[in-house]
């Protein structure tokens, strides 16, 4: 059973002129368990609202929602409580300390009481804020604002863990920090979606990616076999000679030449054999997440 | 109560018990400073046997009970949702009804202890020789902090800025409080407003409380304690509209 499993889901608003915007224009996606997939796409593409669709914080127009079997319209609390959410916003409360905002926030997802104090210590340990959990959430740093948001959204251990954008405006170290966790919490069998700009960021973390474009999917699948689609368009070479190079018509690229690709193996064999000892670097660059990003939204 | 309503609830309560200034103090001064200046304008005066000072003292307490009540989720509510936090209750996998049942359930408490404070401090000057009807009394109390609890997180779930809960308090609850009965029996009120007062929902508040305590009703308590249940399940039903509607983005 997929941990999300999205069918023709569709959302639309009015917009003050009383024309219908599509936000999420009748998306399929169906996540496996088990993976770290990246939601990309340009600024309003709809990646933010079809986080708040698969969170049940916003209804369809059209279309289903289910998470581990579970649709979301139909069963919101069962949906919701296998699922931990880090909003965009860092929003914290003002009048509690850490400890506070954990305690009530996990007790909110039906963690146990005698449970509560145990599973704090440890995911503060976990992301540095244990010399701070009895200071105000409001006088945390940004940085830390923004751990105290992950630490409200793994405190229930949920099986499917949406991240939007938990690296925007973070420094290095503590995105590095972030990447740690997250791949650790995949290693534990969390199913992750993950959203940023952040185009190196997907490419280190997620294993798929969904690309979003005016509010449809555009592109989706393995990040490997994408990159692969988008790479196996030419073969670059460099040649001790570059006189011989008219032989095939093939285009120079500054110190290289691009040949267009058919099938790897027999290309490579073939330009070897063609240019005998004359070729000094031959390589398939994998097409780069940005490269393919600007291709297909452009 | 399910887990998730029964932390939201802790919650609540551990928010206004850091305002204890506010929960403590403000029903202590509301009511002394209110006592002081009716108490010496009414001396010597009874209605129908009951002394004036125990009268509005009643009175005095179900205002602070109504004030407690809506004021402490509508803050609440209006305070998360500008600080971004209510997307908190949006996520939690507590349906909308239970997290307006918690809400208001923080409020009665509020308003419980509000009472209590004021109570505690400001009995010694009044003069009461008992409680008419204890039970009844009780009934009346979580009847009307509930009813009010329930219509502060439908106005704190409803309203967009602090501007709309001043138009609230401003111009619908205090010229309600004002036509309930508090300071005088309404018996005494001029053309239209005795009769307008029957159908203030704060006067069948402030009768049942003030029968059960003094056993002086301005009009049968039984019926405005039938119009007060009535009037709480219809504030239910429309309280679960409002928080479902706004919890549930459309």
């Amino acid at each position: 059973m997929n941990p999300l499993q999205i069918t023709n889901l569709t959302k639309t608003f009015k917009t003050p002129k009383g024309e219908l915007l599509f936000a999420v224009n009748d998306v399929n996606l169906s996540i496996t368990p088990g993976s770290i997939h990246g939601l990309l796409g340009p600024n309003g593409a709809g990646k933010s609202t079809l986080i708040s669709l698969i969170s049940g914080i916003t209804a369809p127009t059209t279309g289903s929602i289910t998470l581990f079997g579970i649709d979301i319209a139909k069963n919101p609390n069962a949906a919701k409580a296998l699922l931990g959410v880090v909003p965009q916003e860092v929003v914290v409360e003002m009048a509690f300390t850490v400890e506070e905002v954990l305690y009530y926030f996990s007790g909110m997802y039906g963690v146990p009481t005698n449970e509560r104090m145990d599973r704090i210590t440890n995911v503060l340990n976990d992301l540095d804020l244990s010399d701070k959990r009895h200071a105000k959430a409001k006088s945390l740093s940004g940085g830390m604002k923004r751990r105290l948001m992950i630490a409200k959204a793994i405190l229930h251990k949920p099986k499917f863990l949406i991240l939007d954008e938990p690296t925007a405006g973070v420094d290095v170290a503590l995105r590095q920090k972030i990447w740690d966790l997250v791949r650790r919490l995949n290693n534990e069998g969390t199913t992750i979606l993950f959203t940023t700009h952040y185009l190196e960021e997907a490419e280190q973390l997620c294993e798929s990616i969904t690309l979003m474009n005016h509010g449809a999917v555009i592109k989706e699948g393995k990040l490997k076999d994408i990159q692969q689609e988008f790479s196996k368009n030419s073969i670059h070479f460099e040649l001790y000679d570059r006189d011989v190079s008219h032989a095939l018509g093939v285009l120079s690229t500054g110190s290289e030449f691009e040949f267009p690709m058919t099938n790897l193996a027999e290309d490579i064999a073939m330009l070897t054999k063609h240019y005998h000892g004359n070729i000094k670097t031959i390589r398939s660059e994998a097409a780069s997440l940005e490269q393919i990003f600007l291709t297909l939204t452009a | 109560m399910s887990n998730g309503m029964w932390a939201l609830y802790a919650r609540e309560v551990k928010r206004f018990q850091k305002l204890w200034m506010d929960t403590i103090l403000s029903p202590i001064v509301s009511v002394g400073l209110f006592l002081a200046v009716f108490g010496v304008v009414g001396s010597g005066r009874d209605v129908d046997g009951v002394p004036y000072l125990a009268f509005i003292y009643v009175g005095l307490l179900s205002m602070n009970l109504i004030n407690a009540s809506i004021s402490n989720p509508a803050f609440a509510l209006i305070i998360s949702k500008n600080l971004g936090t209510i997307i908190d209750l949006q996520l939690a996998p507590i349906s909308p009804w239970r997290v307006g049942f918690a809400y208001a359930m923080a409020a009665v408490t509020r308003g419980i202890i509000t009472l209590a404070v004021g109570v505690l401090c400001t009995m010694w000057f009044i003069p009461l020789s008992g409680i008419s009807h204890p039970f009844l009394l009780l009934v009346a109390i979580l009847v009307t902090g509930i009813e009010f609890g329930i219509l502060g997180v439908a106005f704190g779930m409803w309203a967009k800025n602090f501007e709309a809960l001043t138009f609230l308090t401003t111009f619908i609850l205090q010229p309600m409080i004002f036509l309930a009965g508090v300071f005088y029996p309404i018996d005494s009120l001029p053309a239209p407003w005795n009769t307008i007062s029957q159908f203030n929902p704060l006067h069948h508040n402030v009768n049942l409380l003030r029968f059960s305590v003094t056993g002086y009703a301005d009009g049968n308590p039984w019926i405005s304690l039938g119009i007060l249940i009535v009037f709480l399940v219809v504030a239910a039903i429309g309280m679960h509209y409002i928080v479902k509607k706004k919890l549930i983005a459309e």
